[in-house]
């Protein structure tokens, strides 16, 4: 991997019990009761807004007015998650545990919203958590709050102190816009998510049985098989006066393969299925099948050959179309990218302006929960700043239209579209949430095979490649970084011109420029495919989704990845041996 | 990972101290933040050693255990098979496996936090490539780790084992080749073999299994928690507490370890501790914290409930006299009390870091490292001082010993070894890691959960000759101050951090004894000890430490000539800004 001290963003397997931040609509009755924990922190965010920096503090030191300051805006966001971990590898079970835990995030203001603490480099440190008792015990939900509110105070006021200072001492900044945006206040009390309630033991064996299937794929050295289960529930208040209770469940099965070729080189495939509860997911026969499909795959991979530089015509399949806009795309249209010295604002001057090919749109719409009946992990109502959910059309006919907006202003746009969002314990920033991607040049997959052989013909290749599966990647957009992205490519096939049959390849990896391939876009699929995946940046992981159909690219540029050196394992693995028949 | 994420919970870093009201043999000690395994007291002396069983007999019954056998059938085959053409086969190869089971409470402001089991299996391989005296082993290439299954299923634990294995062998390979050509760098041969020959070893203990009422320590630990809010005598200390936990964790341990050379070893340790905390600023701002715990290798090792009720109880008005204290004076030379409390910190720490003997560096003629490298046969302590390890002490004055044990995690059993004997350093605790004069293991190799195995402290004895009663030491110390014409000297109650005394006291030669708060200690070093120790308690405290390898330190109390006390000068944080809730 290029050295690269920012991972930005990154498709993850890993990190289950990230904390999602979204929620589903649950039918509610039209007046729910405020939850005691929900009425404890308004009463406590009340008065501690009321109280901060109106009294002189009982200090001995000579007061600075300064330091009296008090807070302009001050919010609790209290996530309450109940999970169920059952991981098992080797057809074996190695864990199943179950947790509850309640943090509270709170964060203070100070200054004003045109300069305030947490301007610039300081906006990760607004926000101070803490872990809450889980029962409704008023005082002791008082308490904690209060400890919290008085850390996270005494951070603002330090940071507000910088801030001013280094305002004094810097040059004008690019872009002048205020730290905080004014939104309305929003209340909406809905049911609080249940406690998750599953048959763990039948569980259990679910995932140990499919762990098992790997039995009969003796070159797959490593594997393992997890469920996670989460059912949370986010309660926002603000001095603003917003109160909003947000439920979230999720389920989610990850599998995870790893096979070496004879030279070393490492290979990995992965799935993951996503529902709202246990019940939403595939049969344990589909899964099954699913896995024998990985281990299948992989004993090819180890034998394909591998690839050589290549420059040329590609379709990426919608899978794999879907990562790509989610890592190039998406979070290159996150609002806070477009303000700051280290950012690379690659579309901040292109408002308005073709950043795709005419046919292609691209829209942001956490209020979909499904997509042609598929679960779409990246939906909530509410996003972690207390805002509303909205539709935001990114990109219609190749124009960029607007940003991913947080309550972070930019230049050229001073409100959030309800996209603020964070792992528990960061600061919420701009984020994606169901990325959908849609095309008017849409053609049967037989079609657009039949165009990249044609393409492929002309530039005078004697394949092209289709792209059939690609993993986590991470986009660069800081300015010190190349204006590059790297997805790893799982599954990469050589479509020969000649009619030969298609050539698995392995260790391809795609480098290049992010506007440029998007703009080599020819024509796209017909049929648009879901990619639900966790994604990391500097606000957390958070739950997403992407969805795009195939795409046809006149050229993508690829070369050999880095790999292991390390011998497959020596001994054959144990199932594979005579006493294990 | 869950579990691992689970052992750095537990709360303040710094446990156990006594209050001055009480006195100090009504509560125990208990350790630093971590709790790992223990030994279970009441398991001694179940099959071990038993030279009446053939070895084949009790191998026999070693495949018994579902686990063991999975790990002896991949043993075979390692050792017979396990070979990468054109390089040599491993020479040594073991297995460990660690059964753990746990289950954490922790609680605040009288509510609880949440409670929690986890259960986990751990592998640790370690291979080794080239001979007894010259081998793979050095500070990498030393093993491999893996997650192993929970399920008795023999075909998932030798996966895990295979895995490991392989990795294992591979990176032994690498580091032999490396220390081959550092030998090659260096004119002074290394100064003892690499790994002791030692006797195979088969042991079989029961497993022992955790049984704890979940939702009674869950409400227990709630409840201490809101003593500061429900306990009528401290209400006037209410709105100043700035947090207040308790918390309890349990563990039991069932190691499983086999090697190439024969040893079968299962043993089962336990551990539980519950604590407790409480703090809040003086008017300055100085953070004033005062913790408690009680730990052991059963339940009943515990405080009662009263008991550790009381003692909470009592920590939170201590806060009271510690806001009202002054400040200690700027700086202070002179005689110094450590109670046997801050005794056993104080011993564990500097006699700890030198009585292991580990291998020097290459190259060299050292015999070990840490402070005592060079003093053996040295005098190390005054004369009237004995030092003994001695980890088959199960219990001392009716309490269990956490460090006890009976096998090491290398499979060598236990010695008890006379380390230092009239003042005199005569010995060092080891592993099979040999060093110069000390060719074979006293069974001092201890590990973590997961972590390689390495010389460490099982149970501490220090004892003197002639131990003083604290009358008389407090009476001698108070001579020195007139001795000396001194306005005043200072005994320390017991400590936060090494050199952090939480409970202070200055004593006026006339008796008085006033609580000073903002005090660090300094000069209180291996040299102090060697030549600053004027006399020693003749009753021993039993601090158990729950850490990661636990550890018992029985101390008696130091009276040393020559301390330094210095305000300490920490940073005083602000204030609440406001008003906590009513």
């Amino acid at each position: 991997m290029p050295q690269n001290p920012f991972p930005a963003s990154s498709f993850s397997l890993l990190g289950p019990l990230a904390l999602f931040a979204a929620s589903l609509p649950l039918a509610a009755p039209a007046q729910q009761p405020t939850p005691v924990l929900l009425d404890a922190m308004t009463t406590e965010l009340h008065r501690a807004f009321t109280s901060l920096g109106k009294a002189a503090p009982p200090s001995q030191n000579a007061p600075d007015p300064d330091k009296q300051l008090p807070p302009y805006f001050l919010s609790y966001s209290v996530s309450d998650a109940s999970a169920v971990l059952i991981r098992a590898q080797y057809g074996a079970l190695v864990g199943s545990s179950s947790n509850q835990v309640r943090v509270a995030d709170v964060q203070v203001r100070i200054g004003s919203p045109a300069l305030d603490n947490t301007h610039g480099d300081h906006r990760g440190a607004a926000v101070n958590s803490l872990e809450l008792p889980l029962t409704d015990d008023r005082e002791a939900l008082a308490r904690s709050l209060w400890v919290a509110t008085n850390t996270g105070y005494g951070n603002a006021v330090d940071n507000y102190l910088r801030v001013k200072t280094e305002a004094q001492v810097r040059a004008k900044e690019e872009d002048t816009s205020p730290d905080f945006s004014k939104e309305p206040p929003q209340v909406s009390i809905v049911s609080p998510a249940p406690p998750v309630k599953i048959d763990r033991a039948a569980w259990e064996q679910r995932v140990r049985s499919l762990s098992r299937i790997f039995r009969d794929y003796p070159d797959v050295y490593q594997n393992f098989v997890m469920l996670t289960v989460q059912n949370e529930t986010d309660y926002f208040a603000s001095s603003e006066g917003s109160r909003v209770v947000t439920p979230h469940l999720q389920a989610r099965l990850v599998v995870l393969a790893v096979t070496r070729a004879d030279d070393g080189m490492d290979l990995f495939r992965d799935q993951t299925f996503e529902a709202e509860t246990v019940d939403g997911l595939p049969s344990q026969s589909a899964l099954e099948s699913a896995i024998r499909d990985l281990g299948k795959s992989l004993e090819a991979l180890r034998k394909a050959p591998v690839t050589e530089p290549f420059d040329g015509p590609a379709i990426l399949s919608g899978r794999a179309s879907a990562v790509f806009f989610h890592e190039v795309l998406g979070h290159r249209l996150e609002g806070q990218r477009q303000r700051g010295d280290e950012e690379g604002q690659t579309f901040t001057k292109e408002l308005g302006q073709p950043v795709l090919p005419s046919f292609l749109s691209v829209a942001d719409d956490p209020t979909e929960t499904t997509y042609n009946r598929t679960w779409l992990s990246g939906s909530y109502t509410y996003d972690d700043e207390g805002q509303k959910a909205q539709r935001v059309e990114l990109i219609q006919d190749g124009v960029l239209k607007t940003f991913l907006m947080s309550r972070l202003p930019i230049a050229s746009f001073s409100e959030s579209n309800g996209h603020g969002r964070a792992q528990t314990g960061r600061m919420p920033t701009g984020r994606q949430g169901n990325l959908i991607v849609t095309s008017t040049k849409s053609i049967s997959d037989a079609a657009l095979r039949q165009q990249l052989v044609d393409e492929a013909k002309k530039q005078g290749k004697p394949y092209g490649l289709y792209f059939e599966d690609i993993s986590s990647g991470f986009a660069v957009t800081t300015r010190n970084s190349p204006q590059a992205f790297q997805v790893i490519p799982l599954v990469v096939y050589r479509v020969y011109v000649d009619g030969r049959p298609d050539e698995l390849v392995r260790g391809v990896s795609i480098v290049g420029t992010p506007l440029a391939a998007m703009k080599r876009i020819l024509a796209t699929g017909d049929k648009p495919e879901v990619f639900n995946g966790e994604c990391g940046a500097e606000s957390g992981t958070v739950p997403v989704s992407a969805v795009a159909p195939a795409m046809l690219l006149s050229e993508i540029e690829t070369q050999r990845q880095p790999q292991g050196i390390e011998r497959p394992p020596i001994l054959p693995i144990p199932s594979a041996t005579k006493e294990a028949q | 990972m869950n579990l691992l994420a689970r052992r750095n919970r537990s709360g303040s870093s710094n446990f156990a101290a006594p209050c001055p009201i009480l006195s100090p043999s009504f509560w125990r000690k208990g350790g630093k933040a971590r709790i790992s395994f223990a030994h279970a007291a009441a398991l001694v002396g179940l099959c071990l050693f038993t030279p009446s069983l053939s070895a084949a007999q009790s191998r026999t019954e070693a495949q018994q255990d579902p686990i063991l056998a999975a790990m002896l059938t991949e043993l075979d085959r390692s050792v017979h098979d396990l070979q990468l053409p054109s390089f040599q086969k491993p020479f040594f190869i073991q297995y460990r496996v660690e059964d753990v089971e746990d289950f954490e409470t922790k609680a605040t402001f009288g509510a609880t936090e949440g409670s929690g089991r986890n259960r986990a299996r751990i592998a640790r391989v370690t291979v080794y490539v080239g001979d007894y005296k010259t081998d793979s082993s050095g500070g990498r290439g030393d093993g491999s780790v893996e997650m192993t299954s929970l399920d008795d299923d023999p075909i998932a634990l030798r996966s895990s084992l295979w895995a490991a294995t392989d990795q294992a062998y591979k990176n032994a390979l690498a580091a032999y080749a490396q220390k081959q050509a550092e030998l090659k760098q260096v004119e002074t041969p290394p100064q003892a073999d690499d790994l002791s020959h030692e006797k195979p070893v088969i042991s079989l203990e029961p497993a022992q299994s955790l049984k704890i009422d979940d939702a009674e320590w869950q409400n227990r630990v709630a409840r201490f928690s809101g003593l500061y809010l429900t306990d009528t005598s401290v209400q006037a200390l209410v709105r100043d507490i700035e947090y207040c936990t308790a918390a309890f964790h349990a563990r039991v341990t069932t190691t499983r370890l086999v090697n190439s050379e024969g040893t079968i070893v299962r043993k089962s340790a336990s551990s539980y501790q519950e604590s407790f905390g409480v703090g809040t600023q003086a008017a300055d701002g100085m953070r004033l914290d005062r913790s408690h715990a009680t730990s052991g290798v059963a339940v009943t090792d515990l405080d009662t409930p009263e008991a550790f009720e009381k003692h909470a109880v009592a920590l939170i008005s201590s806060l009271g006299d510690l806001r009202k204290a002054p400040l200690v004076e700027e700086e202070y030379h002179g005689p110094v009390l450590l109670s046997a409390d801050a005794s056993a910190d104080t011993l564990r720490r500097l006699l700890g870091a030198g009585i292991t003997a580990t291998r020097p560096r290459l190259g060299t003629e050292a015999r070990t490292n840490g402070p005592f490298a060079s003093s053996f046969h040295a005098r190390v302590l005054p004369d009237f001082l004995n030092v003994v390890d001695d980890p088959s002490l199960k219990t001392f004055n009716g309490k269990g010993l956490l460090g006890a044990y009976d096998i090491d995690d290398e499979g060598v059993p236990a010695q008890s070894v006379d380390l230092v004997t009239d003042g005199r350093l005569d010995n060092y605790l080891i592993g099979r890691q040999p060093v110069k004069d000390f060719s074979r293991s006293n069974g001092h190799a201890r590990a973590a959960l997961s972590g390689p195995a390495h010389p460490a402290i099982g149970v501490l004895k220090i004892t003197a000759k002639e131990g003083l009663s604290d009358d008389d030491l407090n009476k001698k110390l108070l001579a020195m101050a007139k001795d000396r014409d001194l306005p005043a000297v200072y005994s320390v109650e017991t400590l936060g951090g090494p050199m952090n005394p939480r409970v202070l006291y200055r004593i006026t030669p006339d008796g008085t004894r006033q609580l000073v708060r903002g005090a660090r200690l300094s000069d209180l070093d291996q040299r102090a000890l060697r030549s600053s120790v004027e006399a020693a308690g003749k009753d021993l405290w039993v601090a158990n430490y729950a850490g990661e390898i636990p550890e018992t330190v029985l101390a008696p109390a130091l009276l040393l000539d020559d301390v330094t006390i210095r305000r300490a000068n920490d940073k005083n944080d602000k204030l609440p800004f406001y008003p906590p809730p009513d």
